[in-house]
């Protein structure tokens, strides 16, 4: 071997030795000077984020039917910015998704969103494996709410958001419980990012719970066909129909009009989205008198025999003011039973000055008025009964028949049923219980304790079984609520007239007024109570405005199918 | 056995080993996917059963009911 060669040879073997050294540095370089940036590279290639998200709970009535409910359905969308020619690519998909190219290229370039826009929501399996063949089209599944009843229950379960978070009614008030919490899982993927193993659970999918309301959609139906039928016939701007358990104040049925289609919530207009039965105060006029009358007469201020004088209708003095009669009734000496049946607002003018402030206000307050009465539903009214301070000359005399107090139409009912379930404390409620995503029953409501009497027993009954009874049965003394009366079952009631204050805040506007009718049946032993409120009927049409004219013959003809419907048995002739 | 056979032998049985390790993490792999699948279509047909509840729900509830009946 010649020099030459030898010398060939240590220049090979070093040139080896600098690769090898040049490939050990570059090792070095990846594995410790990099190699961060290599191990995210590597993870973000072999690993899969998938987020589920969770079904939200159904809400059903008592009897099981399904009110509102999520389902998933395959949304067909497009992708504007990946689009570059619009017309072909909507002509390509117009047939498939069974839609003009017209309408396709307006929803693409009329869309804010260069990501996403929404083409065809609840396509068929068919129409999006054909679409994502299109480029700049694709397809994922969506969470879709229905609700089966459409308008039926709209105020009592609400809406959802495009994103499905509860804006109104059950939906919004138990929103949280509802939506449940996402699941997250981390996969790994193979080379078409298909998910081959699990990596990671970071946390575990809860769908939401399901609630189970009082409402019951049949008893529902009856207030609903009967209201609207008297709604539309009197022209009326709103009204509100409740049915209650008189025993448990599981809220039975509640109709608020008009009404809106949850379904179809774009069409609503915001006024039909209020529900009147919570969100509406308004003086309630004389369905007040049977509890401040059982108030006086729970304080014993009042004796039940005693005969009171009302003036022959035309009540004056200082302080107060002048008080006369609905359709210038003149009354004489009347009983409290009698007060109450011709409805005279002298006599219970004079009852609340025998009250006294302190007492008047007392009693109201504990029958729930001037509070909320928070029956799980959002935008409940407080109405207003003023402090006993800020009353002036005026209230003592105007609360005790309606005037100078705000109420809703829920707290009308509560105070109803405390009468009719004998002075017991009642709560009316919407949940009945709150199961989870297995059907385990998570919080079920209680019945009420029997503890806390608002009014002596003693009193409530003979307020509903002789007062009541006899406004609905006695037409003959003057009884304001005879339409109501039913042959089957023994009714009892009360009819309201009100007029509604003028917008300026001073006095009363004209032609205005508020028809109601809260009865119950039956009397004996009270199962349900009803109320009936139609805001603002149309005095132009001639037909009348009264409680007693308006609203008393539909609370009649929903108490007779809802104890039909419940076969509460009927009296024995 | 000679000892170059036994070589054979051991460099064969390891190596099957080895092959057998990668099909058996394959079949995992593989049955994992499956039934990831099977799972999501599944969930699919329990969505399309409850399509369907709704349905139903949206023409046998009271108001739906009474609707027919008023109708002439």
């Amino acid at each position: 071997m010649n020099e030459r060669s030898i010398r060939s040879i240590i220049i090979l073997f070093l040139l080896l030795l600098v690769a090898f050294l040049s490939l050990a540095g570059r090792c070095f370089y990846l594995q410790h000077v990099r190699s961060e940036h290599y191990v995210d590279l590597c993870i973000k290639r072999y690993r899969g984020r998938l987020i589920k998200t969770p079904q939200r709970g159904v809400i059903l009535d008592s009897g099981g039917r399904v009110l509102a409910a999520s389902n998933r359905v395959r949304t067909i969308f497009a992708e504007p910015r990946e689009i570059k020619d619009t017309l072909n690519t909507s002509v390509k998909l117009a047939p498939i998704v069974k839609m003009r190219a017209t309408e396709i290229i307006r929803l693409i370039r009329e869309s804010g969103n260069p990501g996403f826009v929404r083409i065809k929501v609840d396509a068929t399996e068919a129409q999006c494996n054909a679409a994502r063949k299109i480029y700049g089209i694709g397809v994922q599944s969506d969470w879709q709410r229905s609700y089966p009843t459409g308008c039926l229950t709209a105020h009592v379960v609400g809406f959802t958001s495009g994103d499905n978070r509860g804006l109104s009614g059950i939906e919004l008030r138990y929103d949280e419980q509802l939506s449940g919490s996402a699941g997250k899982n981390i996969f790994l993927a193979d080379a078409f990012r298909r998910p081959i193993q699990m990596r990671q659970q970071s946390s575990e999918l809860t769908d939401g719970v399901g609630i189970i309301l009082t409402i019951d959609s049949a008893i529902q139906q009856f207030a609903r066909g009967e209201l609207s039928e008297q709604y539309s016939s009197y022209e009326a701007e709103s009204a509100i129909a409740i049915v209650v358990s008189a025993k448990t104040g599981a809220i039975l049925a509640m109709v608020s009009l008009p009404e809106f289609n949850p379904d179809d919530i774009g069409s609503a207009e915001p006024d039909m989205l209020r529900n009147c039965a919570v969100a509406i105060q308004y003086e309630p006029g004389s369905v007040l008198k049977p509890i401040i009358a059982a108030i006086a007469l729970d304080s014993g201020l009042v004796s039940r025999y005693e005969k009171i004088f009302c003036e022959n209708g035309d009540y004056r003095g200082t302080g107060f003011g002048g008080i006369g009669e609905y359709s210038d009734h003149r009354f004489g000496d009347l009983t409290v039973r009698e007060i109450l049946i011709k409805s005279s607002n002298i006599g219970m003018a004079k009852i609340g000055q025998r009250l006294g402030k302190d007492k008047l206000y007392e009693g109201l307050r504990h029958f729930g008025f001037g509070q909320k009465v928070d029956v799980d539903l959002p935008g409940e009214a407080e109405g207003l009964l003023r402090r006993v301070g800020d009353w002036n000359g005026y209230s003592v005399t105007r609360i005790p028949f309606g005037q100078e107090i705000s109420v809703t139409s829920i707290q009308l009912v509560r105070a109803f049923c405390v009468l009719a379930s004998g002075g017991r404390s009642i709560r009316p409620y919407l949940v009945k219980a709150v199961v989870d995503s297995k059907g385990e029953i998570v919080r079920q409501r209680e019945s009420s304790p029997d503890v806390g009497y608002i009014v002596k027993p003693e009193v409530a009954k003979w307020i509903v079984n002789d007062c009541m009874v006899g406004v609905v049965n006695e037409r003959e003394n003057g009884g304001t609520g005879w339409r109501a009366k039913l042959e089957k079952w023994q009714v009892f009631g009360k009819t309201g007239t009100a007029q509604l204050a003028g917008s300026d805040g001073r006095g009363y506007e004209p032609n205005a007024y508020v028809a109601s009718f809260v009865a119950g049946a039956p009397a004996e032993d009270p199962e349900v109570v009803v109320l009936v409120s139609i805001y603002k009927p149309n005095t132009r049409l001639g037909k009348g405005y009264t409680g007693g004219r308006v609203a008393s013959p539909v609370a009649a003809r929903i108490l007779e199918k809802t104890l039909k419907y419940l076969r509460v048995p009927e009296r024995s002739l | 056995m000679r000892p170059q056979f036994r070589f054979v032998f051991v460099v064969l049985f390891f190596t099957a080993v080895l092959i057998f390790a990668v099909y058996l993490r394959n079949v995992n792999n593989r049955i994992f996917y499956q039934l990831y699948t099977l799972e999501a279509e599944q969930s699919w047909l329990i969505q399309e059963l409850t399509h369907k509840q709704l349905q139903v729900e949206s023409l046998i509830n009271p108001a739906a009911v009474s609707e027919r009946l008023d109708r002439p």
